[in-house]
């Protein structure tokens, strides 16, 4: 299992991506929390484990721009938690996130082999 | 957000953690944990609840609010588990700024506020001198500086001044001001206060009728029915609001007068005065209704001028203007006809200034004392946020490891200070509070003390909202200020200082602090005695003067038998009737009848000559009286003869002068048949006798010169009808009885009263009444500076006591190691006593030379003192050292009981 190592968390670092995953993650269905916490760690093979400390922060912050809502309900085992579901908003939001991601990543990998001394 | 909403949403967040803990517990225990242990590590998961949940509410931005909430509750909780120490400094504070701000409710309400009258800014103040008083001819001054104008010279003001918008006459002193006023059908006149002004005096401040209408420039013309404004005080007072009030007949003076309407309420004249007006009447019924005869001589000043200037008019210009046209008028004017009066004409101006607050002649007699009072009180308050800082550092020495703690927690350090500092500001709020009771009560025993038997006082004890701001603006300073110095050096706790027992690491900055405050409290309470023992020195030197008079059994009725409907030729007959009513009453030994008598606010002066020494001219103050006179108020003859029966208005006029005069004028020669009188009749008056310097109206003219003639005689010269002749009347009749009477009061209206229905008791006072009234200023100060002094001296003692004591128990271990190592407790006890007494002698050191300074700025208000002499700094100083001793006795005893072996083992 992979440890708590190689994971950084470091909200700076984190925030623009978690905000991406936690989008992703309430794509595929309203959730809670913790619901949110736990598909994201299975989905990447318990190698991101996000930390609480991270998560509501920035759920909240998503909540303030209206890119998910929140309503209280029923969860599976007869509990009130607090349930977010993704805007349309949220979804455009999503979309371009991903594309800078993208973007981003390809920048990065040009530098990484980049050779030295080129002309 | 709203706070509500915001609360709802942070019990909403809290419950969405929980139910994330609950949900991960399930889990680990769906994979096999016990319940207990699943739930642990489900919250060492999570991570650090309380700051994660915080971080989150950042996220809505109400951060601040909260932490200062937070900061709030949290004091107040640590305030209330030392209940001691809160409520010292709570009963400290409110001390401190109760006091402040009760002598602030005066200061404003006499220095600040302005006249509740319409726009008070624009009004201006044709003068500059609210003692430039009261009636008579302006003579030429060096200064060229006038503030009282003739009826004449204010028609021509308002005549040839078109920048004044409206221009209005007042009354400058208090003559004719008495009058007796008595409703259409009621059965008892009264004596009240009265005001005579121009009709345009009301349109002039701008004001509106509560009832009926105010008085027109149709009021104020000559032959125009007698009208009357009434005040809204005496409308609400004597009459209940009474309607029917507007438009019914009054007598005044014997005379119909309508009352055509009520005042504004609060309004309560041109001029701060412990007897505000309760009539206004039109300055031309003052002839009818008063009798008096100056009111349309060009030459007699009497008025005070007050007016509101057309918007976009240059005062430069005005000013200039408003000096051409009194120069104009003045020129006319016999004093300014003779040589040195031409010189100094085109001196002549009267400085415009601000009317918005009135004619300020109460201001000017009180300022310096409340400026005195404004700085005892600050003075007083700094010694006790000293106080309170000291007992915050001590407290905060109990709590270093709490500090230290918080620190290695990561609190930054402007958290903590934060945090400390809402601590003092909560106290000192709380404090400022508490405080504005006491202000209240302050207030209402200040006013009692400075205007007593005053009744309608136009000042209010009540906090008014500028004195609740000024109460909350001083709390927050001090608790700023005594709050700083403790929290900064608190917060410089280390972290490390938790771990280590023992440590004493920022004592030392502490106790620097600590004792730099104890000596500047000791400084400061020495020069707050030494100003309490100025003024009580003062104030013994005035009560005990002697004033050559004797008051015991001595009673003064105030009369106006003008008032009271008496032409001068029915003046004779009723002298003697109230000379023989009154001997009829049984127990009454003499009685007096004078125009005033010593120590009243009262004085008339004359420029007399003597015959045949033309140099010998000069001011001599005037009372005329009757054959008893002297007696009753305990004057000694000395040569000569007093006044008697043969001394009618048919008899050659006769007087008694004091050997003030005989110094003055006569160099000590023989004064008896002398002859003295105004300078161009110099042989009106015989001297007959000599009589001792009584003092008359202030102390301060105890060496004024005298000369008392027969109440129903006239100066031979003086070929003016008698109809004219004022001097006649007398205001003021003194009674001597063989025993105390103390309903005397009740005789004399019944014995007036049988005279006359209309000759009412004005005022009635003991003779011992009336002196101690001219003292009422000096005793309240001395009395006041008292009380600050000994609260200043009792706070000091308690801050040196609070210092050593904590130093002795910092020192409990080297105690105990000198005393095991041999020392006696007499040794112990004088190291103790030491260190208090160097704090004091240093606070001495500064407090001498502090208070020896200061005695120049309140010279003025005290009575032949001119330094700070060696026995009241002796009693100060003595009275320090023995509050130091005090102060340090009881911890250097404990400091002996120290147990050598427990000493050692406190760690």
């Amino acid at each position: 299992m992979a440890t708590k190592s190689t994971y950084q968390n470091r909200i700076e670092l984190l925030q623009g991506t978690l905000d991406m995953l936690i989008l992703k993650t309430l794509q595929w269905g309203t959730q809670h929390g913790y619901g949110i916490s736990q598909a994201i760690r299975a989905t990447s093979g318990e190698v991101l484990q996000v930390e609480t400390g991270s998560l509501y922060p920035a759920l909240h912050r998503l909540e303030r721009q209206g890119w998910v809502t929140a309503e209280w309900k029923q969860s599976d085992s007869n509990q009130r938690a607090k349930f977010y579901k993704i805007t349309k908003l949220g979804k455009e939001q999503l979309a371009s996130d991903y594309e800078r991601w993208g973007k981003m990543v390809a920048t990065i990998e040009g530098i990484m082999t980049a050779r030295r001394g080129n002309a | 957000m709203s706070m509500f909403q915001f609360f709802r949403r942070k019990r909403d967040l809290s419950e969405e953690m929980e139910c994330h803990l609950k949900m991960a517990t399930a889990d680990r225990v769906a994979r096999g944990e016990s319940p207990a242990e699943a739930r642990r590590a489900a919250m060492r998961e999570f991570g650090n609840l309380p700051l994660i949940a915080e971080v989150t509410r950042e996220r809505w931005g109400w951060l601040r609010l909260e932490r200062l909430m937070q900061d709030v509750r949290f004091a107040a909780r640590q305030l209330r588990r030392t209940p001691g120490f809160t409520i010292t400094v709570l009963v400290t504070l409110a001390l401190g700024i109760g006091a402040n701000a009760a002598i602030f409710t005066l200061v404003n309400a006499v220095l600040l506020k302005d006249l509740p009258v319409g726009d008070p800014k624009t009004l201006v103040h044709v003068g500059n001198d609210g003692h430039d008083c009261c009636v008579g001819h302006n003579p030429a001054r060096e200064s060229g500086n006038y503030s009282n104008f003739s009826t004449d010279t204010y028609e021509q003001l308002k005549k040839n001044v078109p920048e004044f918008e409206e221009l209005a006459a007042m009354q400058a002193g208090w003559g004719y001001r008495p009058i007796i006023a008595r409703r259409d059908g009621a059965l008892a006149a009264r004596s009240v206060m009265s005001e005579f002004v121009s009709g345009n005096y009301f349109r002039t401040f701008g004001l509106n009728p509560s009832a009926g209408r105010l008085l027109m420039d149709s009021d104020d013309r000559r032959g125009a029915p007698a009208t009357a404004v009434m005040s809204y005080a005496t409308w609400q007072h004597d009459f209940g609001g009474d309607a029917a009030v507007v438009g019914s007949t009054f007598w005044v003076n014997t005379k119909p007068v309508t009352v055509v309407g009520v005042a504004p309420r609060g309004f309560f004249g041109d001029r701060m005065a412990s007897s505000p007006p309760e009539f206004y009447l039109p300055i031309e019924t003052m002839p009818d209704l008063a009798n008096a005869s100056y009111v349309h001589n060009p030459e007699v000043n009497w008025l005070y001028v007050i007016g509101r200037v057309k918007p976009g008019v240059a005062p430069g210009m005005l000013q200039e203007k408003v000096n051409a046209v009194l120069r104009q008028a003045f020129a006319t004017q016999s004093n300014f006809s003779t040589e040195n009066g031409k010189k100094l004409l085109p001196r002549v101006h009267a400085t415009l200034t601000p009317g918005g607050s009135g004619i300020q002649t109460l201001q000017e007699d009180y300022g310096a004392h409340l400026h005195l009072l404004m700085w005892i009180s600050g003075l007083v308050l700094v010694i006790a946020c000293a106080n309170i800082a000291n007992l915050l550092l001590v407290r905060g020495m109990g709590r270093r490891t709490e500090m230290s703690i918080r620190t290695a927690l990561g609190a930054m350090r402007g958290r903590i200070v934060r945090q400390l500092l809402t601590e003092s500001i909560l106290l000192a709020g709380v404090g400022g509070l508490l405080g504005l009771g006491l202000a209240y009560a302050g207030a209402r025993m200040l006013l009692l003390l400075a205007f007593p038997g005053a009744q309608n006082i136009p000042i209010g004890a009540k906090p008014s909202l500028e004195v609740i701001g000024f109460a909350l603006a001083l709390s927050m300073l001090t608790g700023l200020l005594f709050g700083v110095a403790p929290a900064w050096i608190l917060a410089q706790a280390k972290p490390a200082d938790a771990l280590r027992s023992g440590a004493r690491t920022t004592a030392a900055g502490t106790s620097l602090l600590q004792r730099t405050l104890v000596v500047l409290q000791a400084a400061l309470s020495l020069v707050l005695l030494v100003g309490a023992g100025l003024f009580t020195q003062s104030l013994n030197k005035l009560q005990n003067m002697d004033l050559k008079l004797d008051a015991r059994n001595r009673y003064i009725v105030h009369i106006n038998p003008q008032a009271a409907g008496y032409s001068q030729t029915q003046l004779e007959a009723l002298y003697r009737t109230m000379e023989d009513r009154f001997m009829a009453v049984p127990g009454v030994v003499k009685v007096g009848l004078s125009t005033y008598a010593p120590m009243e606010d009262m004085r008339w002066n004359d420029w007399v000559s003597i015959q045949g020494q033309p140099k010998a001219q000069g001011f001599a103050g005037f009372v005329k009286v009757n054959g008893d006179y002297f007696d009753s108020v305990g004057t000694k003859m000395v040569m000569g003869r007093g006044i008697d029966i043969r001394d009618t208005s048919t008899a050659p006029a006769v007087t008694v002068v004091n050997q003030a005069f005989v110094k003055q004028f006569l160099e000590g020669k023989n004064p008896i048949g002398q002859r003295i009188g105004q300078p161009n009749m110099p042989g009106d008056f015989e001297i007959v006798g000599v009589v001792e310097n009584t003092v008359y109206t202030d102390v301060k003219l105890k060496d004024a010169s005298m000369y008392f003639v027969p109440l129903m005689q006239r100066a031979a010269s003086d070929k003016g009808p008698i109809e004219q002749d004022l001097s006649l009347y007398t205001g003021t009749m003194v009674l001597e009885t063989a025993r105390p009477m103390n309903d005397m009061e009740k005789i004399a209206q019944r014995t007036l009263a049988g005279i006359s229905p209309n000759l009412t008791v004005v005022r009635f006072q003991t003779f011992g009444e009336q002196i101690t009234e001219q003292f009422t200023e000096q005793r309240l100060i001395a009395r006041l500076t008292m009380l600050f002094g000994a609260l200043a001296l009792l706070l000091a003692t308690i801050g040196l006591y609070g210092v050593t004591a904590y130093s002795v128990e910092r020192r409990t271990p080297e105690i105990g190691i000198r005393m095991a190592l041999g020392a006696e407790r007499s040794g112990v006890m004088a190291m103790v006593m030491r260190g208090a007494l160097i704090q004091t002698a240093l606070g001495l050191a500064i407090g001498i030379p502090v208070a020896i300074g200061c005695v120049r700025y309140v010279k003025a208000l005290l009575y032949e003192i001119t330094s700070a002499d060696a026995q009241v700094m002796a009693e100060a100083i003595i009275a320090l050292a023995v509050a130091a001793c005090i102060a340090g006795i009881v911890p250097a005893r404990r400091a002996t009981s120290i147990d050598p072996a427990k000493a050692l083992r406190t760690e």
